[in-house]
């Protein structure tokens, strides 16, 4: 796992965090850890009595700024993780910190404040509020830091106007297609510009050409806002497409975290690889992610001038020809490390057993 | 029923719960028989065991009423303003600008069906001449259903909020709407003093049910995400449920409207028995009182008019969110407004106003022409069914088989032979396969030969809780055990088994006929498109209302009750097993259908086995509206823990009336826990 920079504190902090659902949870989750060793071992007894763990022992740091992605399976957790983040369900053990604050034990006031100016939120199923028109949605949470109407108003054409909404600020929810409701719920979690996004499955209900367009346009909301991102998927292309970093949860298990490049090229078991099977591995990973750069420098008489930030495709292209080490170069042109071309082509194809 | 529970550990060869409870209740019927004439008290309760229940109740109500009278009556007294603003205003408004008004609130809630609709009743109630009483009437439900309103808001906003509190409160609700409606009307009497105050707090309480139901079922759909969306957006709770949740859950909360709405005007209605208030109710209770037929049935017309036109408008403002020209709607109002100011001069009064007079006197004419041509005929039907099933039901074959009307008499011998043929023909049953269904014929040879009326007090017990058993087992036994100790104990037993005679009879009538006119209604559109409105008008129609028709054709007594309970409790009994035998899924069809089952195979073999639970739930609520209308009917003679309700209303006996309220009210509890027992039982054997 990777551990993020050490410079200041992460944006958000979980460590040993829990959510089980069922009677008793607390007190049976102590139990069956205190009886047990082991965090999966705990898990099976809880589901052995009719609990449900959704969350098992997760940690992770989500730095400022970054775009961290939670994939797995439907079922695997990944909506109660982060509803435990933002508290929308207590967590039945462990710890969430966001900006060094334990928000686990934050007041219901402090809770407040917290939601209305720091945190937004995009749901699964868009959570529209049925009886208000798309205009007065977005321009809810604003009503509640008590800004005036007009204030409002305005606020909510700008936020909908960048989703691309505009022209349907008064419309009602079911007057919309779900592509449309989704870009209502990004509008309404961005209205007061928080610095902690969560964005529950927001593409996964369009069609693949939309889906592709609003990735897209997230991406460049995102470079200018540069908010710290907790984005879930199912989908590893979206994944690798947007995240900086990525955490793959199995029945409530992180079972990996890293980088696209760390996905797609060290999965740590079957589960991991078989989700990044079909993707071109080439088009994801970098020639950083394959180089040596320790021992001595073996003999290399060809130099293709490969570049430590050229994708394995086209490193591999440009070394067609070569049959023993070649040198790698970083941006500023010094020798980083070296590479065999048939280590590249391996990298290319492993774990295909 | 199947099994459900593992075999028990005894020697004995494994017998399904069902056949053990019949076995059981076989026995102690045997015993019973056996002791016929030596042991009194097995037959019948014997006075001095019974507890002076009513005497306590009467004492300790009496003592707790003399407590809080000062608070009471300061109550009446504030209810008493709005209750006189709103009477006068409805009854001094010109009725123009009343009939304007309602048409423009139905054209904008539901265009031109609901506008004509509002313009054709209120027209109907102008011409009947009551117009007034009327008026007096809706004055009454005007004030109680927004009392109603915000106590059921209330109360099912709490029990939303108090996951601990929800539990009691949800029992309490259930318990509101198995008390008959009568048995309300004691208690407020002696502490509220005759008067309209009594018809409009009962029915503020009884109204206010709905409407909690109703607002916890919203609030509970409202979903999770837009639950969430709130919280996360920062809102108070308060915030939470103000501008997001109640405002999510509108729809359900104005169908609960919908339900007040009726329920307070049935029970505005019904109130009326108290008197001193010159409204419709007590309008259709004199004329029927007076037999004065055509007139009762023109009053009782009036209340279905108001009845629709409420129960339409209301119901399509709480599933329709589109909403008509407002602009025509004030058009509607200034044309009314212009005609009551201008041709006011011009205009009766309402009260004077009886077009329908002449109408009413040849509906009279016709019906006594009617009555006297098929006297016979409908003396034969009537005679028919008490003589051939309802009081063989009620006092057994060994009462009610006499010279006069089987052409003989009953002997002991004839007796044996019933009991014997039914024990034979169960053990012939019981030797196909079936054990529980043939050890269950000799115990129902024994109720014929006795007679529900005179079962013996061990017997039913035993019984009942033997069924109470198989369906939810011991808990559920020992709670209707306790239950049906209280009204033995309380000297209401007899009246209590005469009710549920009735009730039973007609419940039965009612599955058999409902069921076939449901099954009738799933194999035909053209049955359905005739069924269904008839369904939905017995539906609007307020309890009281149906005395009037049965009154005209058989006069007062039990049949003339038991008919009109019929009319009223076949509705969900012909809706449920329709919707239960219509839902199967379509692949459960297909399967049969490629199987080559024929049409009928299919109906008897995959549509009824899977509309089973569904037709289970239809008779619960046929049950449930047959003993709500038995205690109306009292008012047109029946025997039971209904009049007892009805005499204690007379007499203020707060003591009778809440007890036997209490046993109307445990004996549809029972019924409905069993009932919903069997129907969980088989809701979970089909895995769903
Ligand atoms: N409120 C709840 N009560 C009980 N169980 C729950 C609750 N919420 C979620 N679960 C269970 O927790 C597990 C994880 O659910 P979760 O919604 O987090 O999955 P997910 O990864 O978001 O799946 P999807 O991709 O389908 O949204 C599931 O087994 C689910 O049934
Ligand atoms: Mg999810």
């Amino acid at each position: 796992m990777t551990t993020p920079d050490a410079n200041g504190t992460p944006a958000i902090a979980v460590e040993g965090l829990w959510q089980v659902f069922g009677n008793d949870a607390r007190a049976r989750l102590k139990e069956a850890r205190g009886r047990t060793g082991s965090a999966p071992e705990a898990a099976e007894e809880l589901k052995q009595q009719g609990l449900i763990p959704a969350v098992q022992d997760a940690g992770f740091e989500v730095r400022e700024g970054e775009l961290f992605v939670i994939m797995g399976l439907s079922g695997s957790g990944k909506s109660t993780m982060v509803r435990c983040i933002s508290r929308l369900v207590e967590p039945t053990a462990g710890s969430v910190l966001i900006d060094g604050e334990d928000i686990l034990a934050a007041s219901p006031k402090r809770l407040i404040e917290l939601r209305r100016r720091k945190l937004g939120m995009v749901f699964q199923h868009f959570g529209l509020f049925p009886h208000m028109t798309v205009a007065e949605n977005v321009a809810f949470p604003l009503k509640m830091l008590g800004k005036s109407r007009a204030e409002r108003r305005a606020r909510a054409f700008e936020v909908l106007d960048m989703v691309g909404l505009d022209g349907r600020e008064d419309s009602y929810p079911r007057q919309l297609s779900g592509g449309q409701k989704q870009r209502v719920g990004i509008a309404r979690s961005l209205a007061v510009n928080p610095d902690i996004w969560f964005l529950d499955e927001p593409f996964s209900a369009l069609d693949p050409l939309i889906r592709r367009q609003l990735q897209d346009e997230f991406l460049k909301i995102q470079s200018g806002l540069r908010k710290t991102i907790v984005f879930i998927t199912h989908d590893i292309t979206e994944a690798l497409k947007l995240a900086d970093r990525i955490a793959i949860m199995r029945d409530g298990r992180i079972v990996q975290i890293g980088t696209p490049a760390e996905i797609v090229l060290k999965p740590v078991d079957n589960y991991v690889r078989e989700f990044s099977k079909d993707v071109a591995r080439g088009r994801h990973a970098c020639l950083d992610s394959v180089i040596q750069t320790e021992g001595p420098l073996p003999e290399m008489p060809d130099d293709p001038k490969l570049r430590i930030d050229m994708t394995l495709d086209d490193a591999l292209a440009a070394c067609m020809s070569c049959y023993e080490n070649v040198p790698v170069y970083d941006r500023d042109g010094k020798m980083a490390g070296y590479v065999h071309p048939k280590e590249l082509a391996d990298a290319l194809t492993v774990d295909s057993e | 029923m199947t099994d459900q529970t593992a075999p028990p550990a005894t020697a004995l060869p494994y017998l399904t719960p069902g056949t053990r409870a019949a076995l059981a209740s076989l026995l102690v019927a045997a015993i019973c028989l056996a002791l016929e004439g030596r042991a009194d008290w097995l037959w019948e309760w014997p006075d001095a065991w019974t507890l002076p229940v009513t005497d306590w109740i009467s004492q300790g109500l009496g003592w707790l009423f003399d407590l809080i009278r000062p608070v009471v009556r300061v109550i009446s007294t504030l209810l008493r303003y709005p209750m006189d603003w709103v009477n006068v205003a409805l009854v001094q408004t010109p009725w123009p600008l009343i009939i304007g008004a309602t048409v423009a609130l139905g054209w904008y809630a539901g265009g031109l069906s609901l506008a004509l609709l509002s313009a054709i009743g209120l027209g109907f109630v102008l011409a009947s001449g009551y117009w007034v009483e009327g008026m007096n009437t809706l004055a009454l439900v005007f004030v109680s259903v927004p009392l109603a309103l915000i106590l059921g808001l209330f109360i099912g906003i709490w029990a939303n909020e108090s996951p601990r509190a929800r539990p009691w409160i949800e029992a309490t609700l259930d318990l509101m709407q198995t008390v008959p409606t009568f048995a309300y009307l004691t208690p407020l009497l002696l502490l509220f003093g005759f008067g309209p105050v009594v018809g409009l707090i009962a029915s503020a309480i009884y109204a206010a049910p709905p409407m909690a139901r109703n607002t916890l079922l919203g609030l509970q759909r409202v979903e999770a995400e837009v639950k969430e969306a709130g919280i996360m957006a920062g809102a108070t709770r308060r915030q939470q449920l103000a501008l997001v949740e109640i405002p999510a859950a509108s729809t359900q909360i104005m169908i609960g409207v919908n339900q007040s709405l009726m329920a307070a005007l049935s029970m505005v209605i019904i109130a009326a028995v108290i008197g001193g208030f010159d409204d419709i109710g007590w309008e259709v209770l004199l004329t029927m009182r007076q037999a004065n037929f055509g007139q009762s049935f023109l009053a009782g017309l009036v209340i279905v008019a108001f009845a629709i036109i409420i129960d339409r408008i209301s119901a399509r403002m709480a599933t329709n969110r589109d909403r008509h020209d407002l602009r025509i709607s004030w058009i509607i109002l200034a044309a009314s407004a212009a005609l009551a100011v201008y041709a006011w001069a011009a205009l009766p009064a309402a009260s004077d106003i009886a077009l329908l007079a002449p109408t009413v006197e040849a509906v009279d004419g016709a019906l006594t022409q009617f009555t006297r041509a098929t006297g016979a005929t409908l003396d034969s039907i009537k005679n028919t069914a008490m003589f051939y099933g309802l009081l063989p039901l009620r006092i057994g074959l060994d009462g009610a088989v006499l010279p006069f009307t089987w052409g003989f008499s009953w002997t002991a011998t004839m007796s044996w032979v019933l009991l014997g043929g039914g024990a034979a023909l169960g053990l012939a049953v019981a030797l196909t396969g079936r054990v529980a269904f043939g050890a269950s014929l000799p115990v129902m040879a024994v109720v014929l030969e006795t007679g529900v009326a005179d079962l013996p007090w061990p017997f039913v017990l035993f019984g009942v809780g033997a069924v109470a058993w198989v369906a939810g087992g011991w808990k559920l036994t020992r709670l209707a055990l306790v239950l049906l100790a209280l009204i033995l104990v309380s000297g209401l037993w007899e009246r209590a088994l005469l009710s549920l005679y009735l009730c039973g009879a007609a419940v039965i009538a009612c599955a058999v006929l409902g069921g076939l006119l449901g099954l009738l209604s799933a194999v035909s559109n053209i049955a359905w498109a005739i069924i269904r409105p008839i369904c939905d008008m017995l539906q609007t129609i307020p309890l009281f209302v149906f005395l009037i028709p049965v009154l005209m054709f058989f006069q007062i007594g039990e049949f003339s009750a038991f008919l009109a309970i019929i009319l009223y409790a076949i509705v969900p009994m012909i809706r449920y097993t329709r919707h239960g035998l219509v839902t199967t899924p379509p692949e459960l069809l297909e399967a049969a259908v490629a199987a080559g089952a024929t049409k009928t195979q299919i109906m008897r073999d995959v549509r009824a086995p899977f509309a089973a639970p569904t037709i289970l739930l239809g008779l619960n609520q046929t049950i449930l509206y047959a003993f709500a209308m038995l205690v109306i009917t009292a008012l047109i003679g029946t025997t039971g823990l209904g009049q007892s309700i009805y005499l204690a209303l007379g007499q203020a006996d707060v003591g009778l009336g809440i007890a036997a309220g209490a046993a109307m009210a445990i004996l549809a509890l029972i019924s409905d826990r069993i009932v919903q027992g069997f129907a969980e039982e088989r809701r979970r054997a089909l895995g769903l």
